[in-house]
């Protein structure tokens, strides 16, 4: 059984691939922010815009990357703009500033490659690095003349500090035991440090490794937040967390891809394979119209929404079930006319129309927040199931074994439970995982008549500002719900009816 | 078949009591072949015996009088006259060919301008006119204003005019949403079925993908996601949410019959595909296709009435039940703009799933 449970749930793995390709779909029929018009000179507001677009992955092609950029190949882009002081060069010199340390193993080699002026002036773009080090007399690093030496000497007494293992060790020890004069080391070498300095806080608890390690991140980065010394767990875990999916955005403009990871690369390296690995790990990103967290947003709304729809199917199974037997039994008889007649009427009226009724007429009825939601949810539902409840025990009663049990003396009572009923079910649970989808829908409906502050008012709210962030976090949070409804019907249909097992495991062998 | 019949008797050959095929009226070519008459189409018959049934007969009136509504809706509701002489000149059916000099101008204004004019049964527009002259009644109960047999919404818009208008608005949408997710689902459906194979899997994967969101929350999202929405966009939304179902009927139809026989028999003989598969499978197909049309258009109308009742759907400037019911919520007194549309909503979903009941047994060959 479990393994028919197991390949089921397999089974849905391209279900969801294709889920997140078309949620994937949605996200890019919003604007990209880089239409508004930028003035190139400014630098600052390019600087945000292009944030702006790398939250998002515009920077990135959509599902291959044929040339993934790197910290060396950013350099590579940056350093003739500075060198040859156009109009780019002032937006250039800001990106080489943000690389810091991580950039020099890449730039500084190549300063000799360049006449003197250019060299002078790469060398004094450098300057707020030097700075932010706390290395370097201001009359040198910022004196296009002085600055090269400075580099250049710079370079050949530090480029041994410039290597993965050195960094390795020096946050290794930070960890263990932190002082002031490794959190100094730390801070010579720069953003050369922050692949380590990141990784190293998403491994560790020590309060105050965190605090040291956020402290060397925001100074060399200029961003974030530094955990404080009396944080609880829960406030070091949201700031690493901030830091981790920041990380995740501006991996590449820190790190250099060696062989096997420029390969990766190309398929990771994308809009697609960031977004569906960020919401695969939770990093949903921000809701556009409150800035709060989508994942918590989520958290929150989505148990009141998935409540409602459950316990509208649970109610309309309660209601279908015994209604169906009862029609089925009663075949032609005024029960059943009546029934049908109701449910025809029932199956027809729109759950809005339901919801504002009940609404207006049964306001003073209400004995709590929950009944009329479900009730006007479970309608439509209730019709459809009673229905299909109705035909699968009819054709469930006139088989051949029910006949046996009622001429071997069974009662009436036992022949419909336990000889008709527990077949007529079958198709009854799945029409349950089907209806679950129509009901989430419902639910988005009667939560904006009833005014329940669940995902569909929430929704509703989001399409008004124009938050699609959320919008899609939720048709994603619903697709997904709904497979894991289906895969769950399945499941509950082989662990009723045998033959469905067996079927499945033959055609798997054949 | 009526055009055997119709011809001319010559009078060489009298009409006589013996049986026409002794005495041919004309020389057999080959293209005239069948003599004897066909029968009634297979889907004739079965509207036939749909209509007899009591609930499906009655599901098909109720289609039937709300497509007359909706073609016929300047007749029952405009705010321009049926036939008028304004300044010496006769206009004949000015509330459909809506002539611009006429333009803007309100019954009233008409009324008062005309020499003689002859109103529809409620002489409003779904909109107000511009240059309305009559001051706005917002929020008229029914016969209280004159004019207003089902009263007036929050703009002082006529209700029956939006009603008889929304019916228009929603079957036509409903029609063209449904004739093209039938397009693209029975073209999809057919290809897998015929072909089988990777592209059958595939197809399999698309339609569990679609299936996987509420049809409501995907239309919803595509609608809020794109850059404007328009009707345009509903209508793709709504068709993307509704092609994996036909497609799913149509593989399934195919399937079941590319095995028989008489196809076989058909390809043995060298017929191409696409004759297979207009003139041995599509037949077969047309039953479960039709029957689906009508449930659709009752789940789109459903769908496009929820979204405008929610704001989220077509521009509210068009005349929608759904809108006219949103505005229920802010004026519950006003139980006019719920019971009128709603009665129409609820008219159009029954009747279609009535009709689509009876269909289906009517062309189930193993009903009859």
């Amino acid at each position: 059984m479990l393994a028919f449970a197991i390949r089921r749930a397999v089974w849905a793995l391209p279900t969801l691939f294709g889920v997140s390709l078309v949620v994937f779909l949605l996200t890019t029929l919003l604007p990209d922010p880089a239409g508004a018009d930028v003035d190139a000179s400014d630098v600052v507001m390019r600087e945000r815009m292009d944030e702006l677009r790398r939250a998002r992955f515009l920077d990135l092609p959509r599902f291959v990357n044929t040339a993934p950029r790197d910290v060396s190949s950013r350099v590579e882009e940056c350093v003739p703009h500075v060198a040859a002081a156009n109009a780019e060069a002032a937006y250039c010199a800001l990106r080489l500033v943000q690389m810091g340390g991580a950039a020099l193993p890449w730039l500084l080699p190549k300063l000799d490659h360049l006449g003197p002026v250019e060299r002078g002036r790469v060398a004094v773009a450098l300057a707020p690095i030097a700075r932010r080090m706390g290395i370097g007399d201001e009359r040198d690093v910022a004196n296009p003349e002085r600055a090269a030496l400075f580099w250049e000497r710079f370079w050949d007494d530090r480029s041994v500090d410039f290597t993965e293992p050195a960094v390795r060790r020096g946050v290794q020890r930070l960890v263990q035991r932190g002082t002031e004069l490794r959190e100094q080391d730390l801070v010579l070498v720069d953003t050369f440090a922050l692949r380590q300095v990141v990784e190293a806080m998403r491994r560790t608890r020590d309060r105050e490794a965190l605090v040291r390690l956020s402290r060397i991140a925001q100074h060399v980065t200029g961003r974030g937040r530094v955990v404080p010394t009396d944080a609880t767990p829960d406030e070091a875990r949201a700031i690493v967390s901030a830091w981790s999916s920041w990380w995740f955005v501006h991996e590449t403009d820190y790190v250099n891809l060696r062989g096997g990871e420029k390969v990766a690369a190309s398929i990771v390296q994308t809009r697609y394979a960031k977004w569906m690995l960020g919401a695969a790990t939770g990093q949903l990103g921000l809701s556009t119209r409150d800035g709060l967290p989508l994942l918590d947003k989520l958290l929150s709304r989505a148990p009141i929404t998935l409540g409602i729809s459950l316990l509208a199917l649970l109610v309309a199974l309660a209601v279908a079930v015994p209604l169906g037997v009862l029609a089925a039994w009663q075949r032609g008889h005024t029960i059943d006319h009546v029934t049908g007649g109701v449910m025809l009427i029932l199956y027809a009226l729109p759950t809005f129309l339901v919801a504002e009724i009940l609404r207006v007429r049964a306001g003073g009825l209400l004995v709590s927040g929950v009944i009329l939601p479900v009730v006007a949810l479970a309608t439509v539902a209730v019709a459809a199931t009673t229905q299909q409840q109705r035909a699968a025990m009819i054709e469930a009663l006139a088989q051949d074994y029910v006949r046996v049990a009622r001429a071997k003396g069974a009662r009436t009572l036992r022949v419909a439970t336990v000889h008709a009923l527990r077949n007529a079910l079958v198709p009854t649970v799945t029409l349950a995982g089907v209806q679950f989808p129509a009901l989430l829908g419902g639910a988005f409906v009667v939560e904006e008549v009833f005014d329940i502050h669940g995902m569909g008012w929430e929704t509703l709210r989001a399409i008004e500002a124009r938050d699609v962030a959320w919008i899609v976090g939720v048709t994603l949070l619903c697709a997904l719900v709904t497979t894991a409804g289906l895969v769950a019907s399945d499941v509950a249909y082989g662990l009723l009816d045998p033959r469905v097992r067996e079927a499945q495991t033959r055609t798997r062998r054949a | 078949m009526s055009d055997h019949e119709s011809e001319p008797v010559t009078p060489l050959a009298r009409p006589s009591t013996k049986p026409r095929i002794i005495a041919p009226r004309r020389p057999v070519t080959p293209r005239a072949a069948p003599s004897i008459p066909r029968k009634p189409s297979r889907f004739r018959s079965a509207l036939g015996r749909a209509v007899s049934t009591r609930l499906g007969g009655a599901g098909i009136l109720l289609v039937t009088m709300l497509l007359l509504v909706a073609v016929f809706a300047d007749i029952l509701a405009s705010d321009l006259p049926l036939a008028c002489r304004v300044g010496g000149t006769l206009y004949v059916l000015p509330n459909v060919t809506r002539p611009a000099t006429l333009e803007g101008k309100d019954s009233a204004r008409i009324a008062s301008e005309a020499t003689w004019a002859i109103f529809p049964l409620v002489a409003h527009g779904p909109q107000r006119a511009p240059a309305a002259q009559e001051q706005p009644v917002l929020f008229a109960a029914p016969l209280s204003a004159k004019g207003h047999p089902f009263g007036t919404d929050r703009g002082g818009r006529d209700v029956f005019a939006r009603v008889v208008h929304g019916t228009r608005s929603y079957l036509v949408f409903a029609l063209g949403a449904v004739a093209a997710s039938i397009a693209l689902g029975a073209a999809v459906g057919a290809f897998a079925g015929l072909y089988g194979g990777t592209f059958d899997a595939l197809l399999g994967r698309a339609i569990e993908t679609v299936s996987a969101f509420p049809p409501l929350v995907l239309v919803m999202g595509i609608q809020a996601a794109v850059p404007r929405a328009t009707l345009a966009t509903l209508f793709f939304a709504i068709a993307l949410t509704r092609w994996p179902e036909v497609a799913r009927l149509v593989r399934g139809e195919v399937m079941l019959v590319a095995t028989r026989d008489y196809v076989l028999a058909a390809r043995a003989l060298g017929a191409s595909p696409w004759r297979v598969l207009v003139r041995h499978i599509a037949p077969n197909v047309r039953a479960p296709l039709v029957v689906s049309i009508v449930v659709g258009i009752s789940a789109v109308v459903l769908t496009e009435a929820s979204l405008d009742f929610l704001h989220v759907g077509t521009p509210q400037a068009g005349a929608s039940w759904g809108e006219t019911m949103s505005q229920f919520r802010d004026a519950p007194y006003a139980w006019w703009l719920l019971v009128f549309p709603g009665v129409l909503l609820f008219a159009t979903v029954i009747g279609h799933n009535l009709s689509a009941e009876a269909l289906r047994e009517a062309l189930d060959p193993r009903a009859r």
